[in-house]
Parts: C-alpha cells; sequence; structure tokens
C-alpha cells in the first residue's frame, strides 16, 4: 500500500538545554495549526512562529477538495483554525500505483511536509498524506500542537536568558501542568526544572548551595530539593564543587 | 457549502454555546436524537450536555455515532448547521470525553492553538 507510518508526533529535543539553544530548528517535525502556518514569519529562508523557527510540520484536518493535475495533487485541508489551506503533493510520474490514489474530499488526513510562500501565500508541500483510521489520533494532535509550542518557546526562551523564565514560577506559568509539577516536560519534571535553572544561573565559582536552594525556592521541602539534585546529577546536568552541597551546571556558558 | 468554511471556527462545547452567539463555530457530539422533520437533531458534548443542531435541509441520510458539526450559533444558543461530518468508529471507537478535555487545553492556551 501506498501509506506508511509518518515520523508522527513532536520530535522532542531531549539532552542538555545547550543543545537547545541553537538547535530549536528544522530538524524537529513540529505540530502545528492552519492558523499557525498561515501567521508564521518568513525572514529569508526561515519560517518563525512567534519566533520558533519551523520548516517540517505536521497538520490534521480534513480534505475538502482535491483536484489531480499529471504532476502533483492539490487538496485544501481545513483544520477549523482558518481557511483551508493548500497542500500539494507531488506525483511521482515514473511509478505506477498506489502513491498517486487521490484522497477524497470528506475525508479527516494527517499531513507531513514543508511550508513555503510563494506571492506571500502560504501552502504545504506534502511528502506523507495519510488518512486518519482512528478520531483519536486528531485528539492527540490537538494536545501535541499545545505541548510542542509551549515547549518550543519555553526553551527559545531559556536559551535567550530572558529573565522571567527564572523567576520561582517560572514553570508554574505553564498552567495547565498544575502545581505539583509531576508532569514531565523535556524529560524533567517541574521542581527538577526550577533547581536547575537556578543552578545554572549562579554566578558564584563554588556554585549554588542546597540552602541557597531552599531559600529561593521557598514552596519546595530541602528532600524534594535533594531529590532534584541527585537526579539532575546522575543525568549530568551538574555536578558537586566544593562539597556536596554545592553544585554547578554542566552547560558551559 | 458558504462562507463560513473560510473563516476561523471555534471548537466549542455546549456551555460555551451562550459566549459564541452570532460565530461560526465547529461543535462535535454524539447524536442523541433527531427530529421527525429531519430538521433538527441533539448531540451530546463529551460532559453529556446537549446541543440542538438545526438544518436548513432535512437530512437524507440515519445520522448515528459521532458528528463533528461546522455552523453558526443562533439567538436561542442552537447551531444553524452548515455542514457535518461523522467521524469514524469502524476502527475505534473516539473518546469524546477527552476531546472535551482537549478542548479545555486549547482553551486555556490560545496562544498556541490560535483561532486567527
Amino acid at each position: 500500500g501506498g501509506y506508511t507510518q509518518s515520523p508522527g508526533g513532536f520530535g522532542s529535543p531531549a539532552g542538555s538545554q545547550a543543545e537547545k539553544k541553537q538547535r530549536i530548528r528544522s530538524q524537529n517535525i513540529v505540530p502545528c495549526t492552519v492558523s499557525q502556518l498561515l501567521a508564521a514569519e518568513q525572514v529569508d529562508e526561515t519560517f518563525r512562529i512567534r519566533d520558533v523557527e519551523i520548516s517540517q510540520v505536521t497538520i490534521m484536518g480534513i480534505i475538502r477538495h482535491a483536484e489531480k493535475a499529471p504532476t502533483n495533487i492539490l487538496y485544501k485541508v481545513d483544520d477549523m483554525t482558518a481557511a483551508p489551506m493548500d497542500v500539494r503533493q507531488w506525483v511521482d510520474t515514473d511509478e505506477a500505483g498506489s502513491e498517486n490514489v487521490v484522497v477524497p474530499p470528506g475525508t479527516y488526513v494527517k499531513v507531513a511536509g514543508h511550508l513555503r510562500s510563494f506571492q506571500n501565500k502560504k501552502s504545504l508541500v506534502a511528502f506523507k498524506i495519510m488518512p486518519l483510521e482512528n478520531m483519536n489520533e486528531f485528539t492527540t494532535h490537538i494536545l501535541e500542537i499545545v505541548n510542542a509550542h509551549m515547549i518550543l518557546r519555553r526553551n527559545l526562551m531559556s536559551a535567550s536568558r530572558m529573565p522571567q523564565s527564572f523567576s520561582s514560577a517560572g514553570i508554574g506559568d505553564v498552567g495547565g501542568y498544575g502545581g505539583g509539577g509531576s508532569l514531565p516536560v523535556n524529560g524533567l519534571t517541574a521542581h527538577q526544572s526550577q533547581v536547575l535553572n537556578l543552578i545554572k544561573n549562579c554566578p558564584i565559582p563554588e556554585g549554588m548551595s542546597l540552602q541557597e536552594l531552599k531559600i529561593q525556592l521557598h514552596n519546595m521541602s530541602m528532600s524534594t530539593i535533594k531529590q532534584a539534585v541527585e537526579f539532575l546529577s546522575s543525568e549530568g546536568h551538574i555536578y558537586s564543587t566544593v562539597d556536596d552541597d554545592h553544585y554547578k551546571s554542566t552547560d558551559a556558558e | 457549502m458558504g462562507d463560513v468554511h473560510e473563516v476561523p471556527r471555534r471548537r466549542i462545547a455546549t456551555g460555551q454555546l451562550a459566549q459564541y452567539i452570532g460565530q461560526p463555530v465547529c461543535f462535535v457530539g454524539r447524536v442523541e436524537k433527531i427530529h421527525p422533520t429531519g430538521k433538527l437533531f441533539v448531540l451530546s458534548d463529551g460532559e453529556g450536555k446537549h446541543a440542538t443542531v438545526e438544518l436548513s435541509e432535512p437530512l437524507d441520510e440515519e445520522l448515528s455515532g459521532v458528528i463533528e458539526v461546522v455552523g453558526r450559533v443562533t439567538n436561542q444558543a442552537t447551531i444553524m448547521c452548515m455542514s457535518y461530518v461523522q467521524f469514524r468508529e469502524d476502527k475505534s471507537p473516539f473518546d469524546l470525553e477527552l476531546y472535551n478535555e482537549a478542548l479545555k487545553i486549547i482553551h486555556e492556551f490560545p496562544e498556541y492553538f490560535p483561532f486567527s
């Protein structure tokens, strides 16, 4: 058949914060709404959605229109966030068969492709168009969009060292994830992220002490702080300096 | 199809109908009952709350399961339907409750899920 598993989902930038700095860009495939794609700003060859660079994207919507031409199929895909978007799929004229089957209007699909702009009109060039067999994927896609853009923006803010991301409510701003901070974001829980951010920002040569962490994180118990420090240390994000009570970040800054 | 398909249509649940009177919306719900005239049907959202959907032409098919309606909210907080599509459930049932939770998220974070 013509349809295999697409790259799918949001390629989460795992690993140290330092790697993410420069590379929150086209290496990821980012789930988006059509409205976000239409609002993306173009500077030279790159597109940015609220400062986050994007290139490969996924959208999910219903096919409103399909037009077959000799070398390509032009779809209009509608996800309700804006007018339907033009999605072009190039047809391999050398190969006979299933790749060239037109997906009928009224079908919900997942599209993976590259964002393009021509004469100020945005469109997608799709490398994969897959009919949805399970509509729960659509619900997941909605959630992944919010999650992906939130994380990408948060990483961008912390990479450019904007002050507001280092308040003790830094991760708490990510509203829906709750005060308990038990839901991992980017591999770190909210508590771990807060501890790590404070340690990274500490200018003192011997690093940040546990006592100082306790003073800054007044709503976190010492045992929670110690657990976070142990985890971050075992993952290689921080290391102890003069003694087991002082830590510095492994990210060279 | 009409103009309503060329503009943003906010995804909403029953509880938000009153807020969006006159607005184009997208409503997903389970068919509860169909009026004998075929010009009106009732959907329930993920919290079980009912919404009334009106049609300008009577239905020409038997509707059941989960339906996604595109239309405009009337002054009576019903939805004047411009088009609808049935969600396929042949392989897996659609989790309407989870969809409702997702709606709450996108309403809480409009900056990450804009309806331009």
